[in-house]
């Protein structure tokens, strides 16, 4: 059988920021206050040419989630594999057995869409209502929206609507240039704002320990893993993102 | 025993008290058993999940919905895909839903008030306790003052119907709602010149102008939906507001028009339709009641007068006025819904419904619609008493020129209450309805409550109104309790009927209206009147659509498939010329302009600005905005000032500011806009709140009733709120 890759096609125009999505999720994932697993953006009117904005000066509401990457940073920062990326249907997903709650995942997304959950004390984010879609519905925020400004699907079925609507439409992907994850969900185009996803911090220790693993991971046993899974809680639960080793060129992000 | 309502119980203790609750009600009721509408697909659902069809009551537009029901508890809500009125969908409110049912701010047994009003003090009582103090108070002052000494508020929910069937059978003519602060006065202007109040073909218009609506805010199903299918199909929408709203920013064009002067540019398009000859004059002449005396009226209005009334440039006006014609007879001036704003309101909206009239829309694809029979039938019930000891009329009759009977005015009923002329008024019954937030002024009406001995407010949560009186029931939410059923209109997509039974059995001590009602009239020796079921009133409305319970059951939606367009053809129009009136005669009789003259409004003076209110999607009027969910979406309200306004009067973004007018005052953090105007200030409704009921908010913003001013509309009745002037000053820690 064809892999999936689910995915979503926004058109962030039929978006009035009525926050039936963000509700909606909410409830459906039992996400805590304080929280979300979805967003709606905001690009603020421009003012200043005429008074009164009219076509891209004004404002405009963007949809969003988690974007289940292709080449998803928040897989690399995860020093336990509890987050991957599910070769069936494409989505990203935690596994919460695994999840320690160390929260490297969390800088690594250029997108926030990643929160801890205090009552399981690990990391959650959207799984495109996994538990919904074994129901055979869709998504929470998909079959609440008023507008129907989100669409939902396989991207790799021909026949689905959002593999339609790619075909047919311009669309582009939200990204930071620094930081491409290679995002599946698709925005028809004129969508705004653009430059909010920051680029992907992923923790040191994760990464060395990422090359060294495999090496380890045969002698070393599921002792030292713990003892290292706790050592990098410890160094990596504070709030402030850990400092980047990252050799490439220092840019500032250009939108 | 007393007991303070604002002991925080925590979210652990609510849950395992509320599943008690559950558990409880379950074993010993006698709640019909519910159609469980389990998809044969999904019965094999591991969490042994049930789904229930209902309807939305977190506003008015009922939209269809699917709860879902797990080990006894709503954990989901679904909008019915089959209910083609929202069009399948469901709002942050309707999401938002299961945060009311599941609310730890519920009022769960009969509290009597302890202390002074709004001191917060209350003696649970049990329910006979309750029902007989509360008959033994109507009745004290039915035999004292006779039985019109009682007002009635009933909310806008299924079974408010009832309330309005006790004040009748109890024998008050005293009766106010909602409506007298919100659309009485576009009631009263499409009345007096089509003889009914229209539906807008959003969907299949070409053109739209929506002034005073906010359809992307204010959420009207399937209006608000279907403005933006329709845009998405290339029609055009032209918003007038002196804010910019979603609407606005959603819009082709914008205008911050000048508050109050929405006639002037109204009047100036039918000027430029007229002088131009762009309308359909075979139409005109054959459904159209004094064109002439309109063509010779708006001979004044030109475009470059209107300019300079309403700030919107001429040759815009002029060309919109052309795009329009251009587009008509699919083209529709948006007839809105809260109207509650100007002292012309009524004449403001007669100048848009003439405009509408001349476009030629009426009845017809992309324009204005008629009301279709939905075909429930009339309950039998037995004709009501009459009491001889009387008096003449209601309260507060004849104190606008043409006002509703069935309506009233708040504000005027208000006035003579505490007038106590040409009759004194001493209990007040109160259901799911709270004016001291919703109704302008106040400090009004808390000085009307000190003229009344009596005050029942049954709600689902201590609102300020509950907070006021002095006997409090809790009702159940949407998802507890069995309604009527009830007709809907959805413009083009449908006429149908909904209705609800119990998702889940009713938490807490809480009782249904009709019950509560049921035992009052039992109390009061009108037990005749209310000797019938829900069930049986229920099947008495269905009785002539006999697919309606098999549909209901399993849809959740039953339509009724009528005539969309063209339902006048070979009718004549119930007003008095039996024509589409320009010229209202009847207005003429009674020393009313006939045709709209437009008067400037007052101009705000140097230092004060001018105060406006209205809607955004997450809250209803003011009952949503303590709602868990809700209260996260906007925790407070802020006030919306212009950057150079605020820096005129040294205030930053986020200060703390005071907003004053003659009649109250409050306190909120500034929040500056650039799409507001100048000389316009703006609030949010619901916040400022008196009861301490309600924690997630109480302390938290400005209560827009306690500043406004209680201006109302001259012809209606309906409560003026956009004619208050404030100061707004920085606040000095």
């Amino acid at each position: 059988m064809m892999k999936k890759q689910l995915a979503m096609v926004i058109d962030s125009s039929s978006c009035i920021d009525c926050k039936a999505c963000m509700t909606a999720c909410k409830v459906e994932n039992q996400v805590s206050a304080g929280n979300w697993r979805n967003w709606i953006k905001v690009q603020d009117a421009d003012f200043a040419q005429s008074g009164r904005p009219e076509g891209a000066d004004s404002m405009h509401f963007q949809p969003g989630n988690c974007m289940h990457c292709d080449n998803p940073t928040c897989v690399q920062a995860c020093p336990t594999s509890a987050t991957y990326k599910d070769e069936k249907d494409g989505t990203v997903k935690v596994n919460e057995n695994l999840c320690i709650g160390c929260g490297s995942c969390i800088p690594a997304c250029p997108y926030g869409a990643r929160y801890r959950r205090p009552d399981k004390k690990i990391v959650d984010k959207c799984d495109f209502c996994e538990h919904r879609r074994q129901r055979g519905d869709l998504p929470a925020c998909v079959t609440t929206c008023p507008t129907k400004a989100r669409t939902f699907g396989d991207l790799n079925d021909p026949d689905s609507d959002v593999a339609r609507l790619l075909k047919r439409n311009k669309t582009m992907r939200v990204i930071n240039p620094e930081s491409d994850t290679r995002p599946n969900i698709y925005y028809m185009s004129m969508t705004a704002p653009l430059n909010w996803p920051v680029k992907a911090e992923i923790p040191t220790p994760i990464q060395l320990w990422k090359f060294v693993n495999p090496l380890v991971w045969g002698f070393v046993g599921l002792n030292a893993l713990g003892v290292l899974a706790m050592l990098g809680k410890q160094l990596l639960v504070k709030d402030e993102p850990p400092v980047s080793v990252h050799e490439e060129k220092k840019e500032d992000a250009h939108e | 025993m007393s007991s303070n309502i604002n002991t925080p119980i925590s979210r652990r203790n609510f849950l395992k008290w509320s599943g008690a609750a559950t558990a409880a009600t379950v074993v010993g009721t006698k709640t019909p058993v519910l159609h469980a509408l389990v998809p044969s697909d999904k019965k094999a659902d591991a969490s042994n999940a049930e789904y229930h069809f209902s309807a939305c009551d977190m506003c008015l537009n009922k939209c269809g919905l699917v709860a879902r029901v797990e080990n006894n508890v709503v954990t989901k809500l679904d909008p019915n895909q089959k209910f083609l009125k929202s069009r399948g969908m469901l709002c942050a409110r309707g999401n938002a839903g299961i945060a009311q049912l599941y609310d730890p701010d519920r009022l769960k047994y009969p509290l009597l008030r302890k202390g002074k009003r709004g001191e917060g003090k209350w003696q649970r009582l049990s329910w006979d306790e309750a029902l007989d103090y509360a008959a033994e108070q109507l009745k004290k002052i039915a035999d004292e003052y006779t039985r019109c000494g009682v007002l009635f508020s009933p909310g806008s929910d299924m079974q408010s119907t009832f309330v309005h069937w006790f004040a009748e059978v109890f024998g008050s003519y005293n009766v106010t709602t909602h409506e007298s602060a919100c659309l009485l006065s576009r009631n009263r202007a499409y009345l007096d010149t089509f003889g009914e109040v229209p539906f807008s073909d959003v969907l299949h218009t070409k053109y739209i102008i929506m002034a005073g609506a906010n359809r992307y805010e204010a959420l009207i199903t399937p209006d608000s939906i279907d403005l933006m299918s329709t845009r998405k199909n290339g029609t055009k929408l032209v918003v007038l507001d002196p804010r910019y709203t979603k609407t606005a920013a959603l819009a082709d064009e914008w205008y911050p028009v000048r508050p109050g002067t929405d006639m002037a540019f109204f009047l100036a398009i039918i000027h430029v339709i007229i002088s131009e000859k762009l309308y359909d004059q075979a139409y005109a002449f054959e459904k159209l009641y004094g064109l002439e005396q309109l063509s010779e009226h708006v001979k004044q209005y030109s475009p470059e007068w209107a300019e300079g009334e309403c700030e919107i440039p001429a040759k815009d006006i002029t060309r919109i006025a052309r795009e329009l014609a251009a587009a008509a007879p699919a083209a529709i001036v948006y007839p809105g819904r809260r109207t509650s704003d100007y002292v012309n309101s009524t004449q403001i909206r007669r100048s848009m419904a003439i405009l509408n009239a001349l476009l030629g829309n009426w009845d017809r694809p992309g324009g204005l619609l008629a009301a279709r029979q939905v075909g429930l039938s009339r309950v039998e019930l037995p004709e009501a008493p009459f009491y001889e000891d009387n008096p003449d009329d209601r309260l507060d009759i004849g104190k606008a020129h043409m006002m509703f009977e069935e309506e009233g005015s708040f504000k005027h009923m208000r006035d003579a209450i505490i007038e106590a002329k040409p009759y004194p008024i001493k209990g007040w019954f109160v259901y799911k309805h709270n004016p001291l937030q919703s109704e302008a002024n106040r400090q009004r009406t808390l000085e009307m409550m000190e003229k009344l001995d009596f005050i029942l407010t049954v709600d689902i949560a201590m609102s300020d109104t509950a907070w006021m009186s002095d006997l409090v029931l809790p009702a159940p939410s949407y998802l507890e309790r069995q309604d009527p059923a009830s007709g809907l209109q959805g413009s083009s997509a449908c006429a149908c009927v909904v209705t609800r039974n119990p998702v889940v059995p009713a938490l807490f001590e809480s009782k249904p209206v009709f019950e509560i009602l049921k035992e009052l009239a039992n109390r009061l020796e009108l037990g005749e009147y209310f000797d019938f079921t829900l069930e049986e009133y229920r099947k008495q409305q269905l009785k002539n659509l006999p697919d309606a319970e098999r549909a209901l059951r399993e849809d959740g939606v039953y339509y009724n498939p009528s005539k969309l367009y063209g339902v006048y053809e070979g009718r004549i129009y119930k007003t008095k010329s039996k024509k589409i009136e320009l010229y209202n005669e009847r207005y003429a009789e009674m020393g009313v302009d006939p045709m709209p003259v437009y008067k400037s409004p007052r101009k705000v003076p140097s230092g004060r600005f001018r105060m406006v209110v209205g809607r955004n999607a997450y809250f209803t009027h003011c009952t949503t905005q303590n709602n868990a969910l809700l209260h996260e979406l906007m925790p407070e309200n802020s006030l919306w000032i212009h950057p150079k306004a605020a820096a005129g009067l040294g205030i930053k973004e986020g200060d703390l500011v005071e907003v004053s007018s003659a009649v109250g005052r409050g306190e909120l953090k500034a929040s500056l806009k650039d799409g507001i105007r100048e000389d316009t200030v703006y609030m949010a409704s619901g916040f400022g709140v008196l009861s301490k009921g309600l924690t997630n908010i109480y302390g938290k913003g400005a209560c827009m009733a306690e500043i406004l001013e209680d201006f109302s509309d001259e012809l209606s009745g309906n409560m003026a709120m956009h004619e208050t002037f404030v100061k707004v000053a920085r606040k000095v820690a």
